[in-house]
């Protein structure tokens, strides 16, 4: 027998059961003092937007502030010419690598955190903490060094790997967190029911901890994708290399190419802005039921 | 729920990470040296495979691999395999790659990195190989000389590619309207700043590198002006000279009066891109720039000049980057690594290099052929190398110390004295200071 468990009822604030006094301050506020600021915050914001939008599909040369004609040559030059297609798949498989590795040890590591007690836990947390402060520059002679004897180098794994391994930390203490607003009895429940420990886990936790692995795994996909130094470093092949770097070199000791550099930027960008779309429910969600609880 | 593994685990978790952290320590001391800076390399078959690190990949990765095409077509028994490297981290991967391992048998090492990489005894010395080779007599001996002296003084670990020139780009249309002559020496350049600025319109005369990379440009203005010829003057620099504090006052009073406030974050992007789609008469650049130029604003509009005279016609410049390619001690494939190097140098690969770069030839006869001749700022700035005119003071590109002198010690300072926070004597008096000392160590260290 299964015992089922029922989802926690929705907590929902009407407008007719809102209290009276916020009702009455939001209503009193006039909606330019509200609008106005957001207003100029959005044009902040979106300026070097449009800049980038500019410089990519105007044409070489133009002064105009409408991008009109527009052109997709610089599109063109770098997807074919300066090989952004190659860079963008390596980016992908280097995105989607380290979005899978980082979301499962974190899950274990997280769990292990979150449900069991050891004596060097404390300290352990601390360790996860004070890894973050280590800048990855520090490490990269050592981190070559290991790839070369693995025969890693110049192979997308070892920046999957890297990349990883400097996820992980906060990951974990993420995930943890997360693990912890999920009762115990609710895994107990399911172990009286006859499930394993796994069994348990992948059953009821695994689900309320959508908004958790969401959070945690499009901070991994973002933070890789958008990582230039270990890509740099590890990879030499021009056929291996990621988006960053192709940016990069896009501007040279002293000519760069801005119609190339925005095209490549809004490539670049794109994918983010699509996955932050997507997922942004669960984001916020995943946040404030996991990071600031934990 | 809790469960407790304090007893179970605790030998297990111990001979774990113990086993972690010997294996690790063992994978990171157990390298045999191979490609990194201190392995002493082979001079292989002259066949096989060679890797070549080009330091500003990107924008020549196509004339490169038009020249690697070339080369492979010569000799079909090497292959090259080409790495593009952004030039700003360039640096980097060398010195990652000096430490660490995986260096290439050839790489593109300019005079500002050549101190550097030679003082970790990366670089095979070539005075010997260009004695033997065909391109012996057929260099520039004015840029074998700035290899030499880069490199430390008495060997030469760069074989010199190309050379740039600092050039004053000005807009021609805006000089005619203004009714104004050619920026040719410093007192027309000071004039037409003045001249073609009115902020009203947004209209600059002039645009200041405030931001990365100020340094060079600043002095080149200063030596330029003062007609200086000398950096040192025994064992101390005359960076701070009297005559050299007074020019570099006049300099910087051109921010904000008749340059963009925002110049004081000037890196050469933000500088050449607003030269590029404003209204500012004159932007201080190289040579490097030309094709940037040339398709925002037509060949029309614009002319790239060397950077001004004195008023008697003497031109006193810094001396610029210059561009060449290394022979790495690690190679093990020497003899095919250097044939590459003496096919990039010869004259028609040499030309079309240059050609497709916009920069001044190292090989002489590449220097003679047509398309310098078509290519104005190329042609002077040929001329102004090689002026008997010409003065040039060689900064100090040996010292090992001079990147950081020159970018993350001075260039806040530089900005400090735009915003006359700081005077400008103390700019150049602290500059001086921490060059005399480094000059200091540098002959200490050399014996």
């Amino acid at each position: 027998m299964i015992t089922e468990i029922a989802p926690a009822p929705e907590r929902v604030v009407s407008r007719q059961t809102r209290p009276r006094t916020r009702r009455r301050a939001w209503d009193e506020v006039p909606r330019w003092q509200i609008y106005l600021p957001l207003s100029i915050y959005l044009l902040f914001t979106l300026i070097p937007f449009y800049w980038i939008l500019l410089f990519a599909l105007r044409p070489a040369g133009s002064t105009s502030l409408v991008p009109w004609p527009v052109t997709f040559d610089h599109f063109e030059k770098v997807w074919t010419e300066r090989s952004f297609g190659t860079y963008f798949q390596n980016s992908v498989l280097v995105g989607l690598a380290t979005l899978v590795l980082t979301t499962v040890v974190a899950l274990a590591g997280g769990y292990a955190l979150a449900r069991f007690d050891f004596r060097i836990k404390r300290a352990f947390m601390l360790a996860l903490l004070c890894s973050q402060f280590v800048p990855g520059a520090l490490l990269l002679v050592p981190l070559f060094q290991i790839f070369a004897k693995l025969s890693m180098i110049n192979s997308l794994g070892s920046v999957v790997i890297a990349e990883t391994v400097f996820q992980l930390p906060l990951s974990m203490i993420l995930i943890s967190g997360f693990i912890r607003n999920v009762p115990p009895s609710l895994e107990e429940a399911a172990w009286v029911d006859g499930c394993t420990r796994f069994a348990a886990f992948r059953i009821v936790v695994l689900p309320l901890l959508r908004p958790g692995l969401v959070a945690v795994g499009s901070f991994a996909f973002v933070h890789a994708w958008n990582h230039f130094l270990f890509a740099l470093m590890f990879l030499s092949d021009q056929s291996k290399q990621t988006i960053p770097v192709g940016l990069n070199t896009l501007m040279s000791a002293d000519s760069v190419d801005l119609g190339a550099l925005a095209a490549g930027g809004i490539v670049a960008a794109v994918p983010v802005v699509i996955v932050f779309a997507f997922i942004q429910k669960w984001l916020i969600t995943g946040f404030s039921a996991g990071a600031v609880k934990g | 729920m809790k469960i407790n593994i304090r007893r179970s685990g605790r030998r297990t978790a111990l001979a774990v990470a113990l086993g972690s952290a010997l294996a690790l320590t063992a994978t990171a001391c157990g390298d045999d040296g191979s490609g990194t800076g201190g392995s002493k390399g082979s001079e292989g078959s002259g066949k096989g495979e060679i890797t070549f690190w080009d330091s500003n990949g990107g924008v020549r990765t196509d004339i490169w691999k038009q020249v690697i095409a070339d080369f492979e077509k010569k000799y079909p028994d090497i292959k090259v395999n080409y790495v593009g490297i952004p030039a700003a981290s360039a640096q980097s991967k060398y010195d990652t790659a000096i430490q660490g391992g995986g260096l290439p048998d050839v790489g593109g090492v300019g005079t500002a990195m050549l101190a550097e990489i030679a003082a970790q005894g990366a670089l095979e010395p070539l005075d010997g190989r260009l004695e033997k080779s065909s391109l012996n007599g057929r260099l520039s001996p004015g840029l074998l000389s700035v290899s030499k002296a880069a490199g430390g003084g008495d060997t030469l670990y760069q074989v010199p590619t190309s050379a740039n020139n600092g050039t004053l780009w000005y807009r021609t249309d805006l000089f005619k309207k203004a009714g104004l002559d050619a920026p040719t020496t410093w007192s027309k350049f000071y004039e037409a700043a003045d001249k073609l600025t009115d902020k009203g319109k947004n209209a600059f005369g002039f645009t200041i590198r405030g931001g990365e990379g100020s340094i060079a440009p600043a002095l080149d203005a200063v030596y330029g002006q003062t007609g200086i010829t000398s950096f040192w003057n025994g064992d101390r620099t005359t960076v701070n000279d009297p005559k050299n504090v007074a020019a570099l006052e006049k300099y910087v009073a051109l921010y904000k009066k008749d340059t963009p406030s925002a110049d004081v974050n000037n890196d050469f992007t933000k500088m050449v891109a607003q030269w590029d789609s404003g209204t500012i008469g004159m932007l201080s650049h190289n040579l490097g720039s030309y094709q940037d130029h040339l398709k925002a604003l037509g060949k029309d509009k614009f002319r790239g000049i060397p950077n001004p005279t004195m008023d008697d016609g003497t031109r006193v410049q810094v001396s610029n980057p210059v561009d060449g390619l290394g022979l790495f001690k690690a190679s093990k494939n020497k003899a095919a690594a250097w044939k590459f190097i003496e096919f990039a140098l010869s004259h028609e690969e040499n030309s079309k290099f240059n050609e497709s770069a916009g920069q001044v030839p190292a090989n002489t006869d590449a220097a003679k052929d047509a398309w310098i001749q078509q290519s104005e700022p190329t042609k002077l700035a040929a001329e102004a190398l090689n002026g008997a005119n010409t003065k040039i003071v060689q900064l100090p590109y040996y010292l090992p110390d001079w990147n950081t002198i020159s970018k993350a010690d001075n260039e806040p300072n530089f900005q400090k004295v735009l915003l006359g926070k700081m005077t400008a004597k103390e700019f150049l008096d602290t500059l001086a200071e921490q060059l005399n000392k480094a000059q200091a160590e540098w002959k200490q260290q050399k014996g």
